[in-house]
């Protein structure tokens, strides 16, 4: 090919884009202005957060076992329940253990970069596939509706007014990178997507060519009006960060064995991409990425309960994240990056005839990383008091988990602790105010009055043990009716101890 | 003007365009012509009574011409277990073969089909005896313009629905609630109504899914076998009563027992979801959405939905789909201009479409089998990649762009759009080899010789303009009509290059037509189109129908 033709062929592919007059490319990258915004950028701030989601409703019970209750739960679900003997043993923690599919998790756990949440949900829960995963993914009550993602909402105020003029000297590089197909709500801002999806950066880059700018940014009227404005500004977009993403996936390494591709491990492939990605400096606040197939109604488990449909997905789930976390620290990105998981919905405690399980509420989350400061918040679901309906009728032996930690309190925690995002912005992300979990805290802080031994008053969701760190809130009024042990207690201002009886206080810190 | 009143005017080539792209897969420019000047009913009521003619069409046929049957039907021959994968390839390639023929008999049939198979999903790779698949498809084609009642009775017990929804397993000991919730969230009563209240509770899911217990599918995967289909176990039915909640008006459904409870109970299930005030609402809300515009606001709901569900839903029509396909489309609402290209398109109506728009002919299914499956297997790899499978949905809800916030924009994002100008390039140049004298891609000589009066005389007549060239490969082709500025910056910029004035163009056509044997001169003319319509094929408007 001539080189007139060549150029003539490339710029043929592109199409008539222009955002407010302004060429994507008008801030050329070596330009004086540039390089002092980013010499003074405002995002100095690296943090990363890593988005992985289970599509279809994970199997909580059978993912964290809880040892404590072993016979109830063989009970509950004796055609599906794994054999105590292969539940994976976690370190310092008798009382649950993991599937024997997630030797990487438990490492992980005993290495302490992984905390579990327990039994988390959220009030009158929609059994809904499509609309819990909307409710989880866009941060509201069951009985509200937003059309944008939390986490958009989070870009969306960051980096105000987002898509227009970016890429920019100050932010080059896509808010969010999603690895898969079609784009999930959960990165959806105001008006639209705030992250760019693809399936590889190589080919991405070879997909949508060069940029150019063009003619004609009139638009016709109403809808369609707003779809192709929509469109072009997909292709600008796309074509501004496409050279970003392809220069971080070419500097990018990955240091740490993956699963082998004869293991189909599609969720690790992803991982695979998101760690070149942060290994070559993309700055990308917020990577997505999904695993399907937990909707498991039936054969969740093979001719042995510790095989099948579930027990493969697990170990891609565990086997996925352990090596993304272990590149991480070979890469010496690990301290940047926050990984949390989430599902559509837990499923129910008994199991079904067909080896499988009905949709269900709570259900343990998992948020991992060097940055946890605890690694369990909430407890086991009490499968002897603690199940819905708490009294069972005679036709519905059907039982299921109760919520103990609502989503939103991990998300706010997220943006608050991990971000750095101000309380009050992060309350208006979650449309409310969500009391701590204590995941990022030395320290656990009472969140309501009540008896010291209900575990429903302090943050983390558990009773205090003599390693805790405790803050009682102003207002709060905690009641102790037998002697403590702790390693340090703070009681703030208007907050108050009361001892029902004559009981001491034994400070270990 | 009522926005269900019949739109009167007669047919422009662009509305009558804008019907064909919305009750087909995308127009034929033949079918274009043929369609202008009718009114729209007439345009409707002829794609409504062309579906009854593609209804019985010959059945798929083994396309490997490497084995010995090769060429015949296999679905009447015993089970083959080994063929399983391919043989539901082939189903899929026969539907999307009438998808994309071109016998000048354009019909509401497929895509209307393509609507309810989405609408009530299966997927072949959960479902995988082929024999399910096949009964399922047909099920749905023969009953897609039929009553809506007896889809949604007769696809509780089709034996696809019944496996891909754990319908199979679901038995009065231990119920699974699977299908008896979709059932209500996704194929009747819908989760919620427009303002947001559920339509029913936790409880109506349990019981529906009690009054459901007991079906069963015969034969599945059983090699060697000649028969399958569903059956009813009364043993394994809850015989008790099933109460439902106030939002049933607390209809209580009478247990029965013995070989008929099944029907009996189903009947009655049916019958109560289809009282239920938001099931029309819910069905007319997804048709809307399909046809004219995913955008609903508070005003369509009150001045279309509303009204079509309480026709849908009257005594009178009593669940026949065929009269509000029919009011829909020649309603006014449907050719009003703000729902003209308020629809992107979906990978089938992209890929589809270019293909059926630029005629490019389907082999014969029975007679060039091989030559078929080359055609349909780049199609099926071009909607596989693009997330539209047909017959295998990612999930119960189908593809995401139906149903997910910002419903068709779904399609697009950096990578699709990649892809989405990778398979559209692939049209403007030779693409893959159909068969010797066929390759796929549009013949840009062909096309352009049909405008040019008198080819031969070079001399007397003069050459077509670049002006007629892009009328020839636009007209039509886009719902929205390019700008004048648009048009002149495909001209100047794509076609010469904003290197050579337009007459530049004449004189390469006239030295071709001076000796239309040579390379070097059809190159001249394969390079500037090449490069217009890649353009064109990649413009955001293309993108819209």
């Amino acid at each position: 090919m001539k080189r007139r033709e060549f150029f003539a062929a490339a710029s043929s592919l592109m199409l008539p884009v222009m955002l407010d007059g302004v060429g994507v490319r008008s801030f050329a990258k070596g330009s004086a202005m540039v390089e002092s915004l980013r010499q003074t950028s405002a995002l100095n701030n690296d943090r990363i957060l890593v988005i992985v989601y289970l599509g279809g409703g994970n199997d909580g019970l059978n993912t964290v076992i809880p040892l404590e209750y072993y016979s109830e739960y063989n009970q509950l679900r004796s055609n599906i329940a794994i054999p105590e003997s292969s539940v994976l043993k976690l370190a310092g923690n008798l009382e649950t253990g993991f599937h024997p599919a997630m030797t990487g998790m438990r490492a992980m756990y005993d290495e302490g970069k992984l905390a579990i949440v327990h039994s988390v949900s959220y009030p009158n829960p929609n059994l809904s596939h499509h609309r819990s995963t909307d409710i989880w993914m866009t941060g509201v009550d069951s009985s509200q509706y937003a059309s944008s993602g939390w986490a958009g909402r989070y870009l969306d105020d960051r980096f105000p007014s987002y898509p227009q003029n970016y890429p920019n000297g100050e932010m080059e590089d896509p808010l969010a990178v999603q690895i898969g197909q079609i784009t999930a709500t959960a990165l959806l801002g105001p008006q639209q997507s705030m992250g760019i999806t693809l399936q590889d950066p190589a080919t991405f880059y070879q997909l949508i060519g060069e940029p150019n700018t063009t003619i004609d940014s009139n638009l016709p009227c109403c809808d369609a009006g707003d779809l192709i404005n929509y469109i072009r500004q997909q292709q600008v977009l796309t074509i501004g960060f496409g050279s970003e993403i392809k220069k971080a996936a070419e500097a990018g390494v990955n240091l740490a064995a993956y699963p082998p591709a004869s293991q189909n491990n599609e969720l690790a492939e992803k991982l695979k991409i998101v760690a070149r990605l942060i290994h070559g400096g993309l700055k990308s606040k917020i990577y997505y990425v999904e695993l399907g197939g937990f909707d498991t109604h039936a054969e969740q488990v093979g001719t042995s309960s510790t095989e099948g449909l579930h027990a493969q997905l697990l170990k891609k789930l565990s086997d996925g994240i352990a090596a993304f976390q272990n590149d991480l620290k070979l890469q010496g990105t690990e301290n940047k990056v926050l990984g949390m998981t989430f599902s559509d919905f837990g499923r129910r405690a008994t199991s079904n005839a067909s080896k499988g399980t009905d949709h269900g509420i709570g259900a343990p989350m998992f948020v991992f990383g060097t940055g946890i400061k605890r690694q369990l918040v909430g407890n086991n679901p009490d499968l002897i008091n603690g199940l819905l309906p708490l009294t069972p009728t005679a036709n519905n032996t059907n039982r299921d988990i109760k919520m103990q930690i609502d989503f939103r309190r991990v998300y706010a925690d997220i943006l608050n602790d991990w971000f750095g995002s101000a309380a009050s912005k992060t309350d208006q992300f979650l449309f409310s105010n969500f009391n701590t979990t204590s995941l990022f805290s030395d320290f656990v802080q009472s969140i309501s009055s009540g008896s010291w031994i209900n575990p429903e008053i302090w943050s983390n969701g558990r009773v205090p043990d003599a390693g805790s760190t405790i803050k009682i809130n102003p207002g709060h009024i905690v009641e102790v009716g037998h002697n403590i042990t702790a390693k340090n207690v703070k009681v703030e201002q208007g907050g108050e101890l009361k001892f029902l009886g004559d009981y001491n206080v034994n400070i270990t810190g | 003007m009522a926005y269900l009143d019949t739109y009167t005017n007669l047919l422009t080539s662009a509305t009558a365009a804008h019907l064909l792209r919305r009750a087909t897969f995308g127009p034929t420019r033949q079918e274009i012509i043929d369609f202008t000047g009718k009114t729209a009913q007439q345009a409707v009521e002829l794609l409504i009574s062309n579906a009854a003619l593609g209804v019985s069409v010959a059945p798929p046929v083994e396309m490997d011409e490497t084995r010995s049957d090769a060429g015949q039907p296999f679905l009447n021959k015993p089970f083959d277990h080994s063929r399983s994968g391919v043989y539901n390839n082939y189903i899929q390639y026969w539907w999307l073969g009438l998808m994309t023929e071109q016998k000048g008999r354009p019909s509401v049939l497929e895509k209307l089909t393509a609507f309810w198979q989405n609408h009530f999903v299966t997927a072949h790779t959960i479902v995988e005896d082929y024999r399910f698949v096949d009964r399922y498809i047909r099920f749905l084609r023969a009953n897609a313009l039929g009553n809506f009642k007896d889809l949604a009775i007769g696809i509780t017990k089709d034996p696809a629905m019944l496996v891909f929804q754990n319908g199979f397993q679901n038995t009065k000991e231990l119920p699974n609630e699977n299908y008896g919730r979709e059932l209500q969230e996704l194929f009747t009563v819908g989760q919620k109504d427009f303002a947001g209240n559920n339509n029913y509770t936790e409880e109506d899911v349990k019981a529906a899914a009690r009054v459901l217990t007991g079906w069963q599918v015969t034969n599945r995967n059983n090699i060697g076998s000649t028969s399958f289909g569903s059956t009813f176990n009364p043993v394994r039915h809850d015989i008790s009563d099933k109460s439902f909640s106030e939002k049933y008006n607390n209809t209580v459904i009478t247990g029965r027992s013995g070989e008929s409870a099944g029907d009996g109970e189903l009947l009655d299930l049916v019958n109560m979801l289809l009282a239920h005030p938001e099931t029309p609402k819910f069905i007319c809300r997804k048709l809307y959405r399909w046809y004219v515009n995913p955008n609903v606001t508070q005003e369509i709901e009150d001045q279309v939905i509303i009204p079509l569900a309480t026709f849908f839903a009257s005594p009178a029509n009593n669940y026949a789909i065929m009269p509000v396909v029919k009011k829909l489309l020649s309603s006014n609402i449907f050719f009003d201009t703000r729902n003209i290209g308020a629809i992107v398109k979906s990978p089938a109506e992209l890929v589809i479409g270019t293909i059926r728009f630029f005629d490019q002919p389907v082999p014969d299914l029975t007679t060039e089998f091989v030559p078929f499956r080359v055609m349909m297997n780049y199609i099926y790899f071009s909607l596989r990649l693009l997330e539209q499978n047909f017959l295998d949905q990612p999930s119960v809800f189908g593809f995401v762009p139906y149903y997910q916030t910002g419903y068709s924009k779904n399609w697009i994002n950096g990578t699709t759009l990649g892809l989405r100008g990778v398979r559209t390039d692939a049209l403007s140049n030779p693409g893959p080899v159909i068969k010797p004298d066929y390759v796929l891609g549009i013949d840009i000589l062909k096309e352009l010789r049909t405008i040019q009066p008198n080819f031969e005389d070079v001399a007397g007549t003069s050459a077509i303009t670049c002006e007629q060239v892009l009328q020839r490969f636009t007209a039509n082709l886009f719902a929205i009509e390019l700008s004048q500025a648009q048009q002149d910056f495909l001209i100047d910029q794509i076609m010469m290059k904003g290197s050579s004035p337009r007459a530049t163009w004449q004189h390469e056509w006239n030295a071709y037509r001076s000796t239309p044997q040579d390379e070097t001169k059809q190159n001249v003319i394969f390079w500037r189109c090449r490069a217009l319509l890649k353009y064109i094929l990649r413009m955001a408007e293309f993108q819209l129908f």
